[in-house]
């Protein structure tokens, strides 16, 4: 059993707050070391208590509008080493670039009734911590159903079953779970991801971050998406 | 004046020449050898005109009665004085004795010259009363005239007979010279009046016109007989005698006025010949200038002959002066009864401009433009048109316009452009004048009219253009009315759809849940599993969740607010079964519209893909969106099978227009069947603040 995570809560809502905090601590994996109201009130806590990860509603006071992920930004910038899980209720993929627009390091778009799988929301508390990222099934969900394309987008040059891997991959699954979905074989998965990576300009970044990259190339496929 | 009229009129000419040269013959003996100081006075005062008047009566009327009879007067005035000069001549330079011994018989020579003296005088007299009593036309109206005027000739018998009778010569004198010349006149003028009394109705006016002129004569001449009785009592020094002498030459005047006038203004003597109104008026100021110079002639010398030459001088030029205000009055007269009412530079632009003010009409304008050109500056033709740069052209004409070469109207002497800034609005074309050329006074009216009018135009076009705005305007309000009414309709109805939606479908489920979890407990209770269960419940939870936000999301997108259009738009596009490609210009990257422009585009947008899929069966679907000129513009473009735009009148089409329009955008939809739809709206574009995005936001 790894030791706890050291969790600030950062939730508007009472209710939602203590129940998530609850949810967790009686996991026995989670510490929650604070839970507070406002941004501002995280950012403070953060900044005293440095926690290994954060949980952030997005919409907080004073403005409810997207201060969960100016808050992760300004958390990720000051402390490169805690991550921070945004949840939020909008299931727009443009919420999930506007919280990736800096980089995807230790960062992770969940909807907000995730909390209710409590084991999901674990598995993201520790993707973050390890730096890594994590985009909502339903946000690729979206995505993957999207017929809307770009001409000149990246993902043009890929093919169909390069595109049915990485849509596995933006799942946060493993070679081996796409190859155990598409009854296929690991290496032959590997083949496709090391192609999709190329076409996609991603060979030379570190393996870890090259998966979460090809995915949010794959979210950010539209030329009016920001960046 | 044609030949054959002046062959007919031989005898006449020989007359008119007569009557010039004997007045010449006169004036040159009388101030010459006789030096007689009432020549100049006489001739200038009375034979002058009388004789002028006649000569151009008859000149221009050689039929006319009248102008004969005039002339005649003139001649007989001017043979009788000259005869009369010559007679004293030849009696001065032969040193005769024409006289009689006291007692004696009458010398037949002293008899003859009197009796032909005399009779010239009583011949001027009759011709006068003729003349006076059978204006205007000189003929014989009423048997009566005949019998009177026939008779009157009768009177000529007299200086023959009454010497033989014994009378005395000077009583003679006065029986066919000084009475005859006071009472005949008055005789006509009674005569003239009776006439005017008994003419019919529609002539008696020309008649009346000329009583003015007729009696005041009479009345003059009657005075002047009775300053001749003064001459009996005061002898020819008289003061009296020369107060009348000098108004003694007004009635020769007067009724060469009269006749002048009655030819030319009432056209009395039948003259239907154009005359030159400006010879006219040349005759008549000929005849009041030398009556007043013979006026105050008389007067100078006569004042000299009393009084010191100081004084008469002062006298002479007060009575220059007396007469002054008179002969201008007079001058003034004969010009205003000659040209009419023709309209001095500054009455014609008053007038123009009181037409100005009603001149909304530019119909109405142009001709009354050309009338009072025509009338006021004497030209032969206007022609104006006006109008032109968006107004319809109107055109006025005024005279008549003499064809040109090739059966074109005549070439315009001149034009006037209306201009107005760069604009023409209208053309003024002249002829010449109907007398003289144009003064450049003249060309100055013209051009101020012009410019006037110009002004006119343009305000008839600003008037024009206003009433369309006025409107354009009054339509948009109706139709702004009617859309907000539709808009307010459509906010109902959608209230309506979202309260439906949280009584019966998310109201409902959250009873279910509750009622689920009822059962669990009881099912806990009883020692049951109720794992299961909650797994259940859970999954009814994220169902209304689910509910909730797709709810919210119709309500108002939050991706709208949080991150603009171009994100909504994409977020949109991306959730459509069929491909929709998105191109927003580069410079639409994070810029925020106002809220109102954004959400008009937004339901726009969405309303049209609601659209597409509902009816287009399209495969594609392409929007645009971008800046330009200060507008926003948005594009949904589909492939599917279209729609006639006429014929089609969707309670969805036209809640995208009252929406767009509402932000003051416009709306254009192009379709047909099988070539697709284009939905195209251009907004205006109202970029925000971030600060007041936020503060927009929250609220």
């Amino acid at each position: 059993m790894p030791d706890p995570l050291r969790v600030v809560i950062a939730e508007d809502h009472y209710l939602v707050r203590e129940g998530t905090r609850r949810l967790l601590e009686d996991t026995g994996q989670a510490d929650v070391v604070a839970a507070v109201g406002t941004a501002g009130e995280l950012l403070d806590a953060v900044g005293r208590l440095r926690p290994d990860v954060v949980i952030a509603d997005i919409r907080m006071p004073p403005g409810h509008h997207t201060e969960g992920i100016a808050a992760a930004h300004a958390i990720r910038a000051g402390h490169p080493g805690i991550g921070v899980v945004v949840l939020s209720q909008h299931a727009n993929e443009n919420y999930a670039f506007d919280l990736f627009r800096r980089g995807t390091d230790g960062l992770a778009y969940l909807l907000k009734e995730r909390i209710g799988e409590v084991d999901e929301l674990l598995r993201a508390l520790r993707e973050v911590v390890a730096g890594r990222s994590v985009v909502d099934p339903r946000i690729v969900e979206v995505l993957m159903g999207s017929h809307a394309r770009a001409a000149d987008a990246p993902l043009s040059r890929l093919t169909r079953r390069e595109l049915d891997v990485l849509r596995h991959m933006a799942e946060g699954k493993t070679n081996r779970a796409i190859a155990e979905s598409l009854r296929l074989s690991e290496s032959t998965i590997e083949k496709h991801v090391n192609s999709t990576f190329a076409k996609l300009g991603l060979a030379e970044i570190p393996q870890l971050h090259r998966r979460v990259s090809a995915v949010l190339a794959y979210l950010r496929h539209t030329p009016t998406g920001p960046d | 004046m044609s030949l054959m009229a002046a062959a007919r009129n031989r005898g006449m000419h020989i007359v008119a020449v007569c009557g010039g040269l004997c007045m010449l013959w006169a004036t040159l003996i009388g101030t010459t050898q006789l030096q007689n100081r009432y020549t100049l006075p006489w001739i200038l005062g009375s034979v002058l005109p009388c004789y002028f008047a006649g000569l151009f009566t008859w000149w221009h009327a050689p039929t006319s009665p009248v102008a004969k009879r005039l002339l005649l007067i003139g001649t007989w005035l001017s043979v009788t004085i000259a005869f009369r000069y010559s007679t004293t001549l030849l009696i001065r330079a032969f040193d005769w004795n024409l006289r009689p011994a006291p007692g004696a018989l009458h010398l037949p020579a002293d008899y003859g010259l009197q009796v032909l003296s005399q009779t010239c005088d009583l011949i001027v007299s009759i011709l006068v009363v003729r003349l006076l009593a059978l204006l205007p036309d000189g003929r014989y109206a009423f048997p009566y005239e005949r019998r009177v005027l026939g008779a009157l000739w009768g009177l000529l018998a007299l200086p023959a007979l009454l010497p033989l009778t014994g009378m005395s010569r000077l009583t003679v004198h006065y029986v066919v010279f000084y009475y005859p010349e006071a009472w005949l006149p008055g005789l006509g003028a009674a005569l003239l009046v009776l006439r005017c009394l008994r003419a019919p109705a529609a002539g008696r006016r020309d008649i009346a016109a000329l009583l003015p002129f007729a009696v005041p004569g009479a009345v003059l001449l009657l005075a002047r007989g009775a300053s001749r009785l003064f001459r009996t009592w005061q002898g020819e020094q008289g003061m009296l005698y020369f107060v009348g002498a000098v108004l003694g030459a007004l009635p020769y005047v007067a009724m060469a006025l009269a006749i002048v006038y009655a030819a030319f203004r009432h056209r009395l003597l039948g003259v239907d010949l154009v005359i030159r109104r400006s010879a006219v008026y040349g005759c008549l100021w000929i005849i009041i200038n030398s009556w007043y110079l013979g006026m105050a002639l008389t007067l100078g010398l006569t004042a000299g002959q009393y009084l010191p030459v100081g004084l008469s001088l002062f006298v002479a030029v007060v009575a220059t002066a007396l007469f002054q205000p008179l002969r201008a009055r007079l001058n003034a007269l004969a010009e205003r009864h000659v040209f009419g009412k023709r309209l001095s530079r500054f009455e014609l632009l008053v007038q123009f401009g009181t037409t100005l003010e009603h001149a909304y009409d530019l119909g109405r304008l142009a001709p009354r433009l050309a009338t009072g050109l025509h009338e006021g500056l004497n030209l032969q033709w206007v022609r104006v048109r006006l109008g032109g740069e968006g107004l319809p052209v109107s055109v006025g004409e005024a005279g008549a316009r003499p064809a040109g070469a090739g059966g074109l109207p005549a070439e315009p002497l001149g034009e006037f452009p209306l201009l107005y800034g760069e604009d023409v609005l209208g053309l003024i074309e002249y002829g010449p004048k109907a007398e003289g050329r144009c003064t450049p006074e003249d060309h100055d009216i013209g051009e101020t009219l012009a410019r006037s009018a110009a002004l006119a135009v343009h305000n008839v076009r600003l008037a024009a253009e206003l009433s369309a705005r006025v409107e354009e305007v009054q339509r948009q309000a109706a139709e702004l009315d009617a859309s907000r009414a539709r808009i307010v309709h459509a906010q109902d109805t959608e209230r309506r759809r979202i309260e439906r939606r949280l009584h019966d479908g998310i109201q409902q489920e959250l009873v279910a849940l509750v009622a689920k979890l009822a059962l669990a407990r009881s099912c806990l209770r009883r020692g049951g599993d109720i794992d299961a269960a909650l797994t259940e419940m859970q999954d009814d939870a994220y169902r209304v969740i689910d509910e909730l936000r797709e709810l919210a999301h119709g309500i108002h997108p939050p991706i709208l607010t949080d991150q603009g259009l171009v994100a909504a738009v994409t977020s949109c596009a991306r959730r459509m079964p069929i491909p929709v490609t998105v191109h927003s210009e580069e410079s639409l990257g994070g810029v925020r519209f106002a809220l109102d422009v954004e959400e008009s585009a937004f339901y726009l947008v969405s309303e049209a893909l609601t659209n597409v899929l509902k009816h287009a069966a399209a495969t594609h679907v392409a929007i645009r969106m971008a800046r330009g000129g200060g507008r926003l513009l948005v594009e949904v473009r589909d492939d599917g099978a279209g729609f006639p735009t006429e014929t089609t009148r969707g309670s969805g089409l036209t809640g995208m227009r009252d929406r767009i329009e509402a932000v003051g955008g416009e709306l254009t939809i192009t379709s047909g069947p099988g070539t697709g739809t284009v939905i195209r709206a251009r907004l205006l574009e109202r970029v925000r603040q971030e600060k007041q995005v936020r503060e927009e936001t929250r609220a």
